[in-house]
């Protein structure tokens, strides 16, 4: 026994040495870092040519706009501009650059470096080059002093606003620098970074992820309590998330886990879950464009067949609300009191005596990795066949589908889906969905309908908001009058996070991915 | 032929671990053609009961119930079907096209049997599930085109042994006798070489069974075979990785299936290697 206290006492010596020696941080001098498990990874850190949800850590932590989207419901808030103006005829916008604010190599963030910034998205026309393809010309955009940006917009635009804080801004002289062949930096900036955000780049792998460090010298200052590190690391898997969280190896993940597994995040001592109402709507595209999908009695026949309660209180446990039109509940603009669509079999089957001509066998698209749409399109298939529709599944990943929706030959006939916050108007779900100038691009319905698509472009250069909400909440209604798609709920966001990270802020634009308020007790 | 069926069976029913692989195969094909039949709730391949999604495994549902509410059980039954089918048609096809390509590859002593050879060589190079998965994913999720990538990856296997095989059977002095004789070189191949060979071929295509199942199980986890909502078993274990831990019966149905089915063939196919191709006998087996 004797003996053993002493061998215990020497490996305890043993570790404590080996600990030192490489370096192991104990208590007290540890720098506060904070690890967030994502579902998609980073294949690229360039903040112009991606703008989807997945990948918003990047631009949000290591970028800052003019404007930002912050807090739920989404307030637009002055970033880096100090204020800005809005001309009578509402086709100027100057923005007052803050001064003071500078990039992580020390410089100035000045006016040519927004400007830069939107002539490169309107240059490489990826990411969200499409908000702002039809209303900023190249060479429009101007700096008359070096805290003064003018956009000079083709036509009035009131969504112009709502996506300013898209133009993430960089670094134009430390870009010019790394230029190859005009390709704008991209070459570099998609394994580098040029930004004056909240964090600065320390170590990138396409494979594992990013990691950054504070950059303390940051316009918007520093509390006395913050976070020293972050890392953003890919981890696909649901389950090595979840037990990552549970043991402490992760502090945080995305928000719309399976609520099997929120359960069991909530069951455990060390972690806990925040709700926040998001805007985040599941819905199945029907290709408007092709026959015989263009009737609207087959289209009314699909949306009647699927089991909108089994799919809301049982698959996902009642974790959603009922979102039956093709604007989120919670934001202006949404048609309240709208009913939508009931499993009703019979109905159905009447709307389906009315369509002319054979029903061809239906393609149901679903996305590889998200169960819940494979779910949703087993549930509608189900339905369909118990009115004697034949379909077929095809679950493809992302990467696949992306490419499809934008083809309206390989384009599926149905596709589940979500619609996110990209801005928060409602021109981002009924505006874009379902435009004709989107069409190809950000409507992958292929729906164009004359009068729909008036209110939505009246709604698109009307600036007074009450106006426009009436414009949205008449053709949000249309569109489900006409079943464009088969619209089904409204996301809640249920953020895991490790006891000890306190100071989470969440907003629909980034789910709560932006980590400069975040700090560990 | 009698004699050597007969010989076969009676030495197989000596080696219990063979009997086991038998009893195994013999147990699946049962289950695949009498799915229907022995399944609790046929309609649960396509019919969903979402109120009772993931129960777990009672006297109602011996293998619990999935995330759509179906009965596991009765899924994992025709999901038997379509293992079968697959494993069948690829190790069927690959057969008939490495059979032909590696007697008519060790048979010629030109440029032909060269040409066969690098070719089945360039396909051996890659590794089989990586070549199977760009290939998959190449032509769409599908059972049609997981067996077209199977079949394609797998050929060279045979060729290679068929070529082997041929190249020694030419020295044998029944084949240098019957082409003294005046036989056509089809008539040598098909009639001489190909029987003496054919016990190689055979033990060859039984592991190589289980080995297709594990691949083709491997393509439906990532995605790549029938969708949803089919029974194929590797499918079902992708599926049932969202809900791991708790639904622990999810996963466990479809691989303790897979895991039961591959054994069988390799247990099934070690005892035919051991009395039909003596050279490469088990060492233990005396």
């Amino acid at each position: 026994m004797k003996h053993f206290k002493t061998f215990k006492a020497l490996m305890l010596s043993v570790a404590l040495t080996a600990m030192s020696l490489v370096g192991i941080p104990t208590d007290g001098m540890a720098k506060s870092k904070f690890v967030f498990a994502n579902s998609s990874p980073y294949d690229t850190l360039d903040p112009h040519v991606i703008y989807d949800v997945g990948r918003v850590a990047s631009r949000l932590n290591m970028y800052d706009g003019l404007m930002r989207w912050l807090d739920n419901p989404p307030k637009l808030t002055p970033w880096l501009a100090e204020s800005y103006n809005i001309s009578a005829d509402g086709k100027t916008y100057t923005f007052k650059l803050r001064k003071g604010a500078t990039f992580h190599d020390g410089s100035p963030v000045e006016a040519k470096d927004v400007v830069y910034s939107i002539e490169r998205i309107l240059a490489l026309k990826k990411g969200a080059f499409s908000l702002f393809s039809k209303s900023i010309e190249p060479g429009s955009t101007k700096a008359p002093d070096s805290h003064t940006v003018v956009f000079n917009l083709k036509t009035a635009s009131s969504i112009f606003l709502a996506t300013v804080p898209a133009i993430h801004v960089v670094n134009s002289d430390l870009l010019k620098s790394k230029e190859v062949n005009g390709d704008w930096g991209g070459v570099w900036l998609s394994k580098n970074e040029a930004g004056s955000g909240s964090f600065e780049l320390t170590r990138y792998d396409p494979a594992i992820g990013f990691q950054a460090k504070r950059y303390a010298d940051h316009f918007m200052g520093w509390g006395d309590k913050y976070l020293d590190e972050i890392e953003f690391r890919t981890v696909k898997e649901i389950n090595s998330r979840v037990l990552g969280l549970m043991n402490g190896d992760f502090h945080g993940t995305d928000g719309y886990l399976p609520q099997d597994q929120v359960k069991r995040l909530k069951a455990d001592g060390n972690m806990y879950v925040l709700e926040e109402e998001s805007m985040r709507i599941f819905y199945s595209i029907i290709h408007n464009g092709r026959k015989p999908f263009d009737d609207v009695n087959l289209r009314k026949a699909l949306s009647h067949a699927f089991d909108y309660d089994s799919f809301i209180d049982n698959i996902l446990s009642g974790s959603v609300a009922r979102n039956p039109v093709p604007v989120p509940n919670n934001i202006w603009g949404n048609p309240k009191g709208e009913k939508g669509y009931t499993f009703d079999l019979e109905k159905a089957k009447a709307y389906l005596a009315k369509v002319k001509g054979p029903i061809p066998e239906i393609t149901i698209g679903a996305l590889t990795g998200y169960g819940q749409t494979e779910q949703a399109a087993a549930l509608l298939q189900n339905g369909l066949s118990k009115i004697g529709v034949k379909s077929k599944i095809v679950s493809e990943p992302w990467s696949v589908a992306s490419k499809k929706m934008r083809d309206e030959q390989q384009m599926y006939d149905m596709l589940w889906l979500w619609r996110s916050t990209y801005y928060a108007d409602p021109n981002n779900w009924v505006g874009e969905m379902y435009a004709c100038d989107q069409v190809g691009a950000r409507n992958n319905s292929w729906y164009c309908d004359p009068e729909v698509d008036k209110l939505l472009m009246e709604a698109r250069v009307e600036p007074d908001q009450a106006k426009r909400a009436a414009n949205y909440e008449k053709a949000a209604k249309m569109v489900t009058d006409d079943a464009g798609g088969i619209f089904v709920y409204n996301t809640k966001w249920f953020g895991p996070y490790n006891k000890k990270v306190k100071g989470v802020r969440f907003s629909p634009i980034g789910n709560a991915q932006e980590m400069r308020w975040v700090h560990m007790e | 032929m009698l004699e050597s069926t007969k010989f076969i069976i009676s030495k197989l029913s000596r080696d219990r671990t063979s009997l086991v692989g038998a009893f195994l195969l013999i147990a699946l094909v049962l289950i695949a053609i009498f799915a229907p039949v022995l399944a609790p709730y046929p309609e649960d391949v396509t019919e969903f009961h979402p109120p009772e999604r993931l129960f777990g495994p009672s006297m109602l549902h011996f293998f619990g119930t999935d995330r759509m509410g179906s009965d596991i059980f009765s899924r994992m039954l025709f999901g038997a079907r379509i293992t079968i089918a697959i494993a069948v048609i690829a190790v069927g096809v690959s057969v008939l096209v490495g059979v032909p390509i590696g007697l008519i590859a060790g048979y010629n002593r030109s440029w032909i049997s060269d040409g066969l050879m690098r070719i089945s060589d360039i396909f051996l190079a890659v590794p089989q599930i990586i070549l199977a998965i760009a290939i998959a994913q190449t032509l769409g999720p599908s059972i049609e085109n997981v067996i077209l990538a199977l079949s394609a990856t797998y050929w060279p296997f045979w060729a290679r042994l068929v070529y082997a095989e041929t190249r020694s059977a030419l020295t044998e002095t029944y084949v240098e006798a019957s082409i003294a004789l005046g036989a056509s070189p089809f008539r040598v191949m098909v009639f001489h070489v190909l029987p003496n060979i054919s016990s190689s071929i055979i033990v060859r295509t039984t592991i190589g069974m289980g080995g297709t199942i594990l691949t083709a199980a491997a393509l439906g986890f990532l995605g790549l075979g029938p969708p949803a909502p089919s029974p194929e078993w590797g499918r079902t274990i992708a599926e049932s990785r969202e809900f791991l831990p708790e639904a622990w019966w999810y996963a466990t149905a479809p691989g303790v299936a897979i895991f039961l089915v591959v054994m069988g063939f390799n247990l099934f196919g070690d005892g035919l290697r051991d009395i039909l191709d003596p050279r490469t006998r088990r060492s233990n087996d005396g």
